[in-house]
């Protein structure tokens, strides 16, 4: 398998699982550690479904490219898309203190990707959204 | 998208099995089947993630929802048989401090 994974999909959220196979396929053919393909869909399940949520609104032809290719080591997850200009690294206050009855719901799927991610950044250019998240293979979180 | 959901009765509680994974793709398909059972009276469910090898912010939303639901009618939702990389999920979205979490299906029939 190559070196570098590149699937582009049209915006919906059922096209997460197309997704989610072929990040495990290229898991498998470099031989990446569960826990890391693991956070890896995770990601990409969190910016997709923000991206499909809020994103696309009058968009005519919503579309996503995912590119994902070890550097050394480290996982490095490229999220582009064709939507409203996002930017996920801005700090929200998630609440994941409060007691069940008054908690949230809702907003936890960057907090996750922050979470996670040993370097997140983002920029906005020729009308695209790019957002580069990265995983070292060598780092203790999952 | 649907979801493969198992069912099995064990003592007075609901045990749930999601197969595979629960994702934004199938979230709004298994949040109807959990509130479907609750809304019929079900008041100790057990969702067992031995079966599961995937969840997002999506499929959490939902134990959330049910969480809060079985919660203010008196009821328990309690999971169990997560694997590591899905419990460190937990975790970090504080969700191990509000929903019970047990490492085996008995501890969650028993100790709910």
């Amino acid at each position: 398998m190559a070196d570098e994974l590149q699937v582009s999909i049209p915006g919906r959220l059922s096209e997460v699982d197309v997704v989610a196979r072929r990040v495990e396929e290229f898991g498998d053919a470099h031989g990446l550690p569960l826990p890391k393909v693991y956070v890896i869909n995770l990601a990409l399940d969190e910016l997709i479904t923000n991206v499909v949520s809020y994103g696309f609104g009058g968009v005519p032809e919503p579309e996503i490219r995912i590119t994902l290719r070890r550097e050394g080591d480290a996982l490095v997850l490229i999220v582009e898309d064709n939507g409203q200009p996002f930017d996920p690294t801005r700090e929200v206050p998630t609440d994941v203190t409060s007691p069940l009855a008054e908690r949230p719901v809702g907003g936890l799927g960057l907090h996750l990707v922050k979470n996670f991610a040993d370097r997140l950044s983002y920029e906005f250019a020729d009308g695209r959204n790019r957002v580069i998240v990265e995983h070292d293979l060598a780092s203790a979180s999952a | 998208m649907d979801i493969e959901v198992a069912e099995e009765r064990d003592a007075d509680a609901l045990v749930l099995l999601p197969v595979g994974r629960l994702d934004s793709a199938n979230a709004r398909a298994f949040e109807a089947i959990v509130m479907e059972r609750i809304g019929a009276g079900e008041q100790r469910v057990v969702v067992d993630f031995s079966r599961l090898n995937f969840i997002s912010s999506s499929g959490m939303r939902v134990l959330l929802l049910a969480a809060k639901q079985l919660h203010a009618s008196k009821g328990t939702l309690v999971l169990c048989s997560m694997q590591d990389h899905i419990h460190e999920v937990f975790r970090i979205s504080g969700f191990d401090q509000i929903i019970p979490i047990r490492d085996s299906r008995e501890a969650a029939v028993a100790g709910n």
